[in-house]
């Protein structure tokens, strides 16, 4: 079936439109779609966006994180091998993160990090076929927001376009939160999202806050935060 | 448009009754049960994950599948499902995107009232597009009989007129040329018996197309 | 060179032969591989057979056995059919209990005989309700080279056809059984259900009659099974989509081979 920009797909479909726009513009081609000789197939259900110029992908629901390059994610450290250790990412392998790519770290000064430990960390190399590999610095070799997360908070997992949906500039969710409550976040791309307020009852409540919005469409955001603000916090 | 309605109105009647739930497990990556009048599967799907050392493939990813009975240990039976769902499974994905990994594709027949690998097959395929895994196209399978007294062309039979089949077929086609996918037959029938049978699975799988169609529309909604 | 070139690239050998509309093994894409059939070499057995496609060679031993019939069906004898892919006949196959191949292969024999109008299981009745004719079919593989499933019904069908059982005299009141070997009888099979296989490579290219280095390098495998004007089996387990032309062009072409099995196996057993 021939389908056409915020339509709703299901893998097989052809993208009709895309080829046509590509006269003059680079066309990239996101998660969910592929090219077959002079076609754009879809490879995913869900629905067809574009992001102006022209970056097309399906938006989809997932659950299972599969590592892209240059993407955030929290982990949680399980083992410590070698110079390496070894972080649960929510994918299919463990993804290593070397004692070296932290800030100021040098082989005399280890960071202090045990097993149990969660991370926020940039996936450095993630290429099919290859072990992930994850980093605590920028380029520059400064940490920025990167590195441990404090054990006072509370790890959860969401579906990957709930991560997504939070991370998009135009949610309001967060700021509205952040009006009602104090608190500190970490979202993984891969679904996992680290959050500390300032008591646990706080936390506990603002998380399922956040875990609200997993079936609520974008438009119906601005009235679930009241609904929150109303029912969750205030109770604490 | 009001003969197009129609139509399809008559051809629903094809089919029994159509229906799903979808992520109703919380562990899988995608899971679907599917009830296809009083036929009805559990299928949940975990993947990409790591492979087991001697099954990975350096080339694509591995796809491995359970087919679990309602009652009793998997017999000979059930490894013969088994094969046709994985092989299935196996056209329908796009495996040379995870090399080395492995997809679990686990099934678990709840009811048996006819048509058992067809809706085995459908639930597979629901909860592989709800998981997102990169797929080719999606698939439907159909399953039909011939009477033995009458002859008649029965599509999607239940448990009762099955009693009195003399050829049954399951049809699995894809959703983009509706070309064969896979086939499976028991008892002695014609090549003409064969075509037309073929020929009407065909036009049913459309029902099933658009029912996929529909409940990604549902979820989608959400997004 | 060229095996260095097979080891590294295997798909594009294959493909670079194809291009040239031949096969790696001299055919052309439709033309089967010959087939022979020797009936009766295991004397030990009640009937025996060996089928050769190529190289892939079957033999089938049957051992005629007496046994109490199953409750529900107390008019009809049994068959069991058990195929054997040991580790004699391909690397692929490791020892110790049967894979799922085999499994699966044992359940697609007995799955065609079932269907097929060749055996009438009445037959094999000796006295209702208490004693029946029970078969265990053998099928041991010793060479793996493609189109098993072709190969194993072959050398069971020309087992079964050369298949004579001895004279049972039973007696319902004490139970006593006289079996009376020098008075065999010619087990009657009806028809003979020929399967022919065909893996599909690339865009729609049907090539017939597989060998197992083209049945592993192949999208799909497609297994028709011909029993006289009729067909007992379509089995096609997923792999690349099949066009309508094509599952037509492959019906054509095992019927073709199907009479000519048949005459190869009538031929043995007559001999």
């Amino acid at each position: 079936m021939e389908v056409n920009i915020k339509d709703v797909v299901v893998p097989g479909d052809v993208a009709v439109e895309i080829m046509k726009s590509s006269e003059k513009e680079r066309v990239i081609l996101g998660p969910g779609l592929r090219r077959d000789c002079d076609r754009v197939l879809v490879t995913k259900a869900g629905v067809l966006k574009r992001r102006k110029p022209a970056i097309f992908y399906v938006d989809s629901y997932q659950k299972r994180y599969v590592p892209n390059r240059g993407e955030n994610v929290v982990g949680i450290v399980t083992q410590k091998a070698g110079d390496i250790y070894r972080v649960d990412i929510g994918a299919g392998e463990l993804a290593s993160l070397s004692y070296l790519a932290f800030e100021g770290a040098t082989k005399k000064n280890r960071p202090d990090i045990v097993v149990g430990d969660v991370i926020f960390a940039k996936l450095l190399v993630a290429s099919k076929g290859m072990e992930p590999e994850l980093i605590c610095v920028d380029s520059h070799g400064k940490k920025g927001k990167l590195g441990v997360l404090s054990p006072d908070g509370m790890l959860f997992d969401c579906s990957l376009s709930l991560a997504r949906k939070l991370l998009h500039p135009s949610c309001q969710l967060l700021t509205l939160l952040a009006k009602e409550q104090a608190y500190e976040i970490a979202i993984g791309m891969n679904g996992k999202i680290w959050m500390k307020a300032r008591s646990v009852h706080e936390t506990i409540a603002a998380c399922n806050a956040i875990l609200a919005a997993e079936n609520t469409p974008p438009a119906e955001m601005p009235a679930l935060c009241s609904s929150i603000a109303r029912n969750l916090l205030r109770i604490s | 448009m009001q003969n197009q309605l129609e139509t399809t109105e008559e051809e629903e009647c094809v089919l029994r009754p159509m229906n799903c739930e979808l992520n109703q497990l919380s562990r899988p990556d995608g899971s679907a049960m599917f009830m296809q009048g009083d036929t009805v599967v559990v299928a949940g799907v975990y993947g990409p994950i790591e492979a087991k050392l001697q099954k990975m493939m350096h080339d694509r990813a591995t796809v491995e599948t359970m087919f679990s009975p309602a009652k009793g240990p998997p017999c000979v039976d059930d490894r013969a499902k088994e094969t046709v769902i994985r092989e299935t499974c196996e056209a329908v994905l796009l495996t040379a995107l995870h090399p080395g990994m492995a997809i679990s594709i686990n099934v678990q027949e709840l009811q048996d009232s006819g048509g058992l690998l067809a809706c085995a097959i459908n639930a597979a395929c629901l909860a592989l597009i709800i998981s997102s895994i990169s797929m080719k196209f999606t698939v439907a399978a159909v399953s039909c009989m011939i009477d033995r007294e009458s002859g008649k062309l029965i599509v999607d039979p239940d448990s009762t007129q099955i009693q009195q089949a003399r050829v049954t077929f399951t049809y699995v086609f894809e959703g983009i040329k509706k070309d064969l996918v896979s086939c499976h037959t028991t008892g002695r029938f014609s090549e003409n018996e064969l075509m037309e049978s073929l020929e009407k699975c065909r036009a049913a799988s459309q029902n099933i197309f658009d029912f996929y169609r529909n409940i990604v529309e549902q979820y989608a909604i959400k997004l | 060179m060229a095996s260095q070139y097979k080891t590294i690239h295997p798909v594009k050998y294959l493909r670079d032969y194809l291009a040239q509309d031949i096969r790696p093994d001299g055919r052309e894409f439709l033309r089967f591989r010959s087939a022979s059939v020797n009936v009766g070499a295991i004397s030990q057995a009640d009937s025996s057979a060996i089928f050769k496609i190529g190289s892939t060679t079957v033999v089938c031993g049957i051992k005629a056995e007496l046994a109490a019939p199953k409750a529900d069906t107390p008019n009809c004898g049994y068959l069991i059919p058990n195929v054997e892919l040991s580790p004699l006949c391909s690397p692929k196959f490791r020892p110790g209990p049967p894979s799922d191949q085999a499994q699966v292969a044992s359940k697609t024999i007995d799955d065609i005989l079932i269907n097929s109008s060749a055996l009438d299981l009445t037959d094999l009745c000796v006295c209702i309700d208490k004693l029946v004719w029970v078969l265990y079919c053998d099928l041991i593989c010793i060479d793996y080279d493609g189109s098993v499933t072709d190969a194993c019904l072959g050398a069971l069908v020309a087992a079964l056809k050369s298949l004579t059982l001895p004279e049972v005299q039973h007696n319902p009141e004490t139970g006593a059984i006289v079996v009376d070997t020098s008075d065999r009888k010619p087990f009657p099979l009806k028809s003979l259900p020929v399967s022919t296989t065909f893996a599909i490579f690339d865009e729609q290219l049907l090539l017939a009659d597989p060998t197992d280095e083209e049945e592993s390098l192949a999208k799909g495998k497609l297994c028709l099974v011909i029993d006289g004007p009729e067909l007992c089996g379509l089995y096609k387990p997923g792999g690349i989509p099949i066009s309508q032309e094509l599952l037509s062009k492959s019906l054509e072409k095992s019927k073709k081979r199907a009479d000519l099995i048949r005459k190869v196996i009538e031929a043995a057993v007559t001999n």
